[in-house]
């Protein structure tokens, strides 16, 4: 179990994040938040490439800034901007970074192989990377965090400019990896999240704001979500979320607080409504 | 902590055993087996042939210096090979888009600098024997530049490594051999022949002393950047 106690991380006077508590034991946890919220921080400690001002990091127990290697032995890490060689292939990258691994070679070639045929990239194993799409290079990218079968999977903003096909394809293959280990997924696309998480986590004001299944988010909006085709017709105080065509009318989705029904119809809430509402302020 | 996670603490201690620390020497073996100079070098090609270039150039100005300075010449030129090697290398590395991700690998990407930093220390030995032997005119006289010419070498290669550990900034390094060279520059030219005749006349057991003092301190940041997990954090 990975659990985090107290967490904060200063930027000198700026304080990313706050008083964080959570803990992981299994599944695909997502980070939902908008940008700027402490996401990227989080994964990073996570990752071992910053640390926390204050509080611990605790991997069944044990700090993982003392374990070193040990925990980084078990993390697969796929960043944001995920570098790679142009000049490179693809398996020759994967043997490279399997060596930095500490992974012995007959596995690693074993391991590479395998991955790529995974992510669907058999066809151009030997191929030079600077011709690949965005979609493939994120391939290359969850294969080479896979590489060492980590127990704990750290995915910043792994879909971010993936096209809709690359985009479900990754999500499937995310799904498909999250047996038996814990998937933390940064993202603040909404649709991944519905799609793939078994848990969201959001922050707001750089405090842990919510922490639950999908349906216990949606849940808190449950009776307060509508939508009209004349919103100038409702007279209570709402909030806006979407607009959207249909047949020719403005459909306005919003959340009343009080009841709406006489001029609007009650709608079940989904966890695009929720982001909405909770970061309606503009808060991070 | 609560009881659950002790629980699980003793567990996974148990599971392991108790494990010595690994020692620096074990470390760099271990790491030279595992990656091998393929790996240990890996994309450093281009880094190696500009060093290559810019050492050649500064070995032809070298050939060109007036007698009367052949040993603040040489003491200049004596740690360049490293320095420029190693700045080459640091400074693709960070500009590199997979220095973060490398940092979560089990070798981070700061323990294979150290790697390397100890290889182009033997590179740049080398080169300052070659330089030193290049200046004397005899064997007496490179027993006594040898060892000045070392202790330039190994206060460079300690301040760089100091840079390279404490300061995050991607062109720090860059900055730091700027910095270097223009040092090394303004002591002949402000001196002349003053800083030549001191040179001259340093004691060989000083500067010998110097050059194993300098030898220990950087065995001792390489030994440290093996080991040292929370100051190689990618960022502040």
């Amino acid at each position: 179990m990975l659990s985090l106690h107290n967490i904060t991380k200063n930027y000198g006077s700026f304080t990313a994040l706050a008083d964080v508590e959570l803990e992981f034991s299994g599944g695909v946890y997502a980070l939902l938040a908008p940008n700027g919220a402490g996401k990227t921080t989080l994964i990073k400690m996570l990752a071992t490439l910053i640390f926390p001002t204050k509080g611990e990091i605790l991997w069944n127990g044990d700090d993982i800034i003392k374990l070193d290697a040990t925990y980084r032995d078990i993390v697969g890490y796929l960043p944001q901007d995920f570098g790679y060689y142009k000049n490179h292939s693809p398996r020759e990258f994967l043997l490279y970074l399997s060596a930095l691994k500490c992974i012995d070679r007959a596995t690693a070639k074993h391991k590479t192989d395998e991955l790529i045929e995974v992510v669907g990239l058999s066809d151009v194993r030997d191929k030079k990377m600077k011709k690949f799409s965005g979609g493939m290079l994120q391939r290359v990218g969850i294969a080479q965090a896979m590489l060492n079968d980590p127990r704990i999977l750290i995915l910043d903003e792994p879909t971010a400019g993936l096209d809709p096909r690359e985009r479900v394809r990754f999500r499937n293959l995310i799904s498909s990896l999250s047996k038996d280990r814990i998937v933390i997924l940064s993202t603040h696309i909404v649709s991944d999240v519905e799609t793939i998480a078994g848990r969201v986590i959001m922050f707001k004001d750089h405090k842990l704001f919510a922490n639950d299944d999908l349906a216990a988010l949606c849940a808190t909006l449950a009776g307060k979500v509508y939508e009209t085709d004349d919103v100038a017709a409702v007279k209570t105080p709402y909030f806006a979320l979407t607009e959207h065509q249909d047949n020719g009318t403005t459909v306005t989705r919003f959340v009343g607080e009080t009841d709406c029904s006489a001029s609007a119809r009650s709608v079940s809430p989904n966890l695009e409504d929720v982001f909405l509402y909770i970061y309606r302020d503009g808060a991070v | 902590m609560n009881e659950r996670e002790k629980n699980a603490s003793i567990d996974y201690i148990l599971a392991r055993g108790l494990v010595k620390p690994q020692r620096a020497r074990e470390r760099i073996a271990e790491m030279a087996r595992a990656l091998g100079l393929r790996f240990i070098f890996w994309d450093t090609g281009y880094s190696l042939l500009f060093a290559a270039v810019t050492v050649a150039m500064v070995v032809a100005v070298f050939a060109f210096t007036p007698r009367d300075y052949r040993r603040s010449a040489a003491v200049g030129a004596a740690p360049l090979a490293f320095l420029i090697i190693t700045l080459f290398a640091e400074v693709s590395e960070r500009a590199s888009g997979l220095y973060e991700l490398k940092q979560t690998c089990r070798y981070t990407v700061r323990q294979v600098a150290a790697l390397r930093a100890l290889c182009y220390s033997t590179v740049g030995v080398a080169f300052t024997a070659v330089v030193a032997a290049a200046s004397a005119s005899g064997a007496r006289e490179f027993a006594s530049l040898f060892p000045v010419c070392l202790s330039a070498l190994f206060i460079c290669a300690v301040l760089g490594l100091s840079v390279m550990r404490f300061i995050r900034a991607q062109w720090a390094y860059a900055a730091y051999s700027a910095v270097w060279v223009s040092f090394s520059l303004t002591f002949p030219l402000a001196l002349g022949q003053s800083w030549e005749n001191a040179l001259r006349d340093a004691p060989v057991a000083l500067s010998a002393a110097l050059a194993a003092v300098g030898a220990g301190i950087f065995i001792h940041q390489i030994s440290r950047m093996l080991s040292e997990v929370k100051v190689y954090a990618v960022a502040s």
